[in-house]
């Protein structure tokens, strides 16, 4: 009894955080709550709620046709509990899904635009069938219940009954179509399913490892409510089920490393890669070493040995289905993906809730037979008694209680919640653009205009260390080399600012420090580095005298002659093209003086975007 | 007239004028040169707002990047509602009211071209259109509209192709023999020819002339047989099995009241005695 509540009280916990994690998914959307990106637009819900959760459901349709088709009526025990969480299953797997979907309103859209070249609509058309066929077949055990002892619902209840057989075939038929149709959802993705994975049978392999999965999904179910109800486990029976596991196994294993070898993808699996260690553990775990010890009788007849086959077919399927649609993927470099917290409590939550209804059927209804339990656990489940009949001691834990404990843990779980969700999870605008960092430490000045995650650091300080070094080869005074960098263009100094005055506030302006552009625009094309006063005051014989030596006719820039009349050292380069016409510009200039510079450090880097026009040219 | 973008690679100076057209046409938000490093990014500079980027490689080489409008498309055959459609001219588009965000599209795409608006909450797919609807109104792609070197073309694919295949015949040495986009994934509607090898646009560098739909289209056929057969077989397991056991207890019960019959005459047969 304690052991019960010890499990539910585990399980509500992460219901708790699983649904926390959901109203922040939604609310913030998938990229601040995942780490999904466009490389990995699959991640763990789809490989692991989806396209593992439908495997691992597959427990409904083997048993079914186990007990209905083969007639093997000594697994009928383990019928209905396969059926509920196999029903319960596909239901994770929608809401897995739901949480997973970008827009999940539209959710029920393949059932009006029909696309049948999807193998994702086949799926999503057979999961639809399917849980209507499992709510269904489970349906019997529900109505069962005194609750619905009106003759309309047993009315129904004997239709089902009737209908048993068509019903069972049609699940079939729906569970081969998607199990196997999962596996071609991925026969889309050649140039993204890793080699060792993907092949052109891979429906195949998954309707396989599908059936050998639902046998021993059903094992270690009955092992796991065994445990919570401390029920006798029917050895014989699932030591039975074991042995059709082993049969599927082998199969399964010749068959994939046949493929392997008949492809030639085989040396791939032994190169040492991490996606060959990955392969070789994953059909180690998930085929080999569960047939072995399924085919040993003496280990198949022994609880360990049946545990750990169980066990390992489970998680070893996990992971085959993992690294075939999420882990073994093609990415560009540099990008990888981790599942998010918010990713793992979404889907620990939802299996958490699907445990927790479980048990509830399995308290309330007839799911287990009375013949697995122990004599003095056995008890009517409609009608438990409440108070110990004579001594009138109530029996169990009341409503109130429960509540009020888990309400407790609830409260934890919330700031537990709260404090590890990702940080990105809550703040406001995930994406607001980085500032351009105008100060980097003390006198850096970090040139960040392009805003590209290229920049340049400016240390002020070991730049006039390093002109210092130069003088007074280079410049006599301390003025000169000031003026080097802060010219008369610099519109700082132009107002009278000390260049002292910049260094101690740290930014030589106060919206941060201005673009090239802002300071030499005065220079920007070649006209304008012409200084019309000093050619009035300079030009022979000066004054209003010498218009006439540049402008014939009106006095405007129209009527004035080229530049190059005077300056002949000025003309157009060799080539004969206009492009250096006149005076070199800012923009020659800084033409001149970065694109070497540019160009070989983008070599050297092997940054090729160094050297691009943009990474100057943003405005 | 099938509509189609040839790119020629050794004509483009990386000026990103299409990069900036692109915003401007498709309403993408305001445009800012260079990456935009707040929204995820592969490192070829497509996202949810860059839906053509220009890639860099080393030794002044541009290579612009965009939805290849295959013949074919994955992204088409994917879709399970339809909301990517192959238009009858040939271009890819989306249609976002039916979307449902199950992303099959980004990872069916061997070009990893859709992206996702990863920062909204409601979220939709993101890729070049080739700008379908001024197609429809006359008009040329923003991308080739813009681009001052002529360095991505617009025309015919049957058209272009033969430029393509005039401009490696006349300058063999500046080109690789090869136009892409002639045999990729089934041949695709945007064609590069370079003189570099452009594997780097796929997530494998090699393709094969395959088209991916037809991987699944090859399984996808079988699914009536699949259901019919597996609906016959379970039926007909059934009803052998059934059978077989109803026979069986009729030979027991037949055995058993052989066994009874026999007993009583050996008892008729003792009480005579």
């Amino acid at each position: 009894m304690n052991r019960r509540k010890i499990v539910k009280d585990v399980l509500w916990i992460f219901v708790t955080a699983g649904f926390v994690a959901g109203i922040v998914r939604f609310v913030r959307g998938l990229g601040a709550t995942t780490n999904l990106n466009d490389a990995t637009p699959w991640g763990f819900w789809i490989g692991f709620d989806v396209i593992a959760g439908v495997a691992l459901a597959a427990g409904g349709f083997t048993l079914a046709a186990t007990v209905y088709i083969f007639h093997l009526e000594k697994y009928r025990p383990v019928l209905r509990p396969a059926i509920l969480t196999a029903f319960l299953g596909y239901i994770a797997v929608i809401v897995g899904l739901i949480a997973d979907l970008g827009l999940p309103w539209n959710i029920w859209r393949p059932i009006i635009n029909w696309q049948h070249h999807s193998a994702l609509f086949e799926v999503a058309w057979c999961v639809m069938l399917y849980t209507s066929v499992l709510a269904l077949e489970f349906l019997p055990a529900l109505l069962e219940h005194p609750l619905f002892k009106s003759r309309v619902f047993q009315s129904i209840a004997h239709l089902l009954k009737l209908l048993t057989l068509p019903v069972v075939i049609v699940g079939i038929t729906l569970s081969t179509l998607h199990q196997s149709s999962l596996g071609t959802l991925l026969l889309i993705m050649p140039y993204r399913v890793h080699e060792l994975w993907y092949s052109p049978i891979l429906p195949v392999l998954f309707f396989l490892s599908a059936v050998a999965l639902g046998l021993m999904m059903v094992t270690l179910e009955g092992f796991f409510s065994a445990f919570v109800y401390r029920h006798q486990i029917k050895l014989e029976l699932f030591s039975g089920l074991g042995k059709a596991a082993a049969v599927v196994l082998w199969i399964l294993l010749f068959v994939r490393v046949g493929d392997l070898v008949l492809r030639g993808t085989l040396p791939g699996a032994i190169d040492g890669s991490w996606q060959s260690v990955l392969f070789l553990v994953e059909i180690c775990i998930s085929t080999l070493i569960p047939a072995i010890l399924l085919s040993i009788p003496a280990s198949r007849k022994s609880l360990q040995g049946l545990g750990t086959a169980s066990v390992l077919t489970v998680f070893g399927t996990i992971l085959h289905r993992l690294s075939a649609s999420v882990i073994a993927v093609e990415r560009p470099v540099g990008v990888s993906y981790f599942p998010s917290w918010v990713e793992f409590a979404i889907s620990i939550g939802i299996i958490s809730g699907i445990v927790l209804v479980f048990l509830f059927f399995t308290e309330n209804l007839k799911i287990f037979g009375p013949e697995t339990m122990h004599e003095e656990e056995k008890f009517s489940p409609y009608s438990k008694p409440r108070f110990d009949p004579l001594t009138k001691v109530w029996l169990g834990e009341t409503f109130r209680d429960t509540v009020i404990r888990r309400s407790v843990a609830l409260v934890v779980v919330v700031a537990l919640a709260i404090t590890f969700m990702p940080q990105r999870a809550w703040t406001a605008d995930e994406v607001k653009p980085a500032p351009v960092m105008p100060v980097q430490g003390l006198n850096v000045l970090r040139i960040y205009g392009s805003d590209n995650t290229h920049f340049v650091d400016f240390d002020h300080k070991a730049e006039v260390e390093r002109l210092e070094k130069l003088i007074p080869a280079e410049y006599p005074t301390e003025q000169d080399m000031c003026v080097s960098c802060h010219h008369m263009s610099n519109w700082e100094l132009k107002e009278g600012t000390e260049p002292a005055a910049i260094t101690a506030t740290g930014s030589p302006s106060p919206g941060g420090p201005p673009s090239c552009r802002e300071c030499h625009s005065d220079v920007y094309s070649p006209t304008s580095t012409f200084d019309h006063q000093f050619h009035v005051a300079t030009v022979e014989p000066g004054g209003n005298q010498s218009c006439d030596k540049c402008h014939e006719g009106g006095h405007s820039a129209s009527t004035a002659v080229q530049c190059v009349e005077c300056h002949k050292n000025m003309g157009p380069n060799k080539d004969g093209q206009p492009f250096n016409y006149v005076a070199p510009s800012y923009e020659d200039a800084m033409h001149g003086l970065c694109i070497k510079c540019h160009e070989a450090e983008a070599e050297r880097l092997n940054k090729p975007e160094l050297a691009s026009c943009a990474t100057c040219h943003h405005q | 007239m099938k509509p189609a973008i040839l790119t020629d690679v050794t004509k483009c100076t990386g000026c990103e004028k299409c990069v900036e057209a692109c915003v401007t046409v498709n309403n993408l938000g305001e445009y800012k040169p260079g990456r935009e490093p707040h929204i995820q990014d592969l490192g070829d500079g497509l996202s949810a707002r860059r839906w053509t980027a220009v890639v860099s490689k080393p030794g002044n080489h541009f290579v612009r990047k965009q939805c290849r409008h295959c013949l074919d498309p994955a992204c088409v055959s994917a879709c399970p509602v339809g909301a990517m459609q192959k238009t009858p001219e040939g271009p890819v588009v989306y249609d976002k009211a039916i979307c449902m965000g199950c992303r099959y599209c980004m990872m069916a795409c061997p070009f990893g071209i859709p992206r996702y608006d990863w920062d909204k909450a409601i979220p939709y797919v993101n890729k070049c259109t080739m700008c379908y609807t001024r197609l429809k109104a006359g008009k040329l792609p923003g991308c080739v509209e813009a681009c001052p070197t002529k360095a991505t073309i617009f025309g015919d694919r049957d058209e272009l192709m033969a430029e393509a295949a005039r401009r490696l015949k006349a300058e063999p040495s500046k080109y690789l023999p090869h136009i892409y986009g002639e045999h990729e994934v089934g041949g695709t509607s945007v064609l590069y020819i370079s003189d570099i090898d452009l594997g780097f646009l796929n997530y494998k560098s090699t393709v094969s002339a395959e088209p991916p739909p037809e991987r699944t289209w090859a399984v996808m056929q079988q699914v009536p047989t699949v259901a019919v057969g597996m609906t016959l077989l379970s039926g007909g397991l059934y009803w052998v099995i059934e059978r077989r056991i109803r026979m069986a207890r009729l030979k027991l019960e037949e055995a058993r009241q052989r066994q009874a019959e026999q007993n009583k005459r050996a008892k008729g047969k003792e009480e005579k005695q």
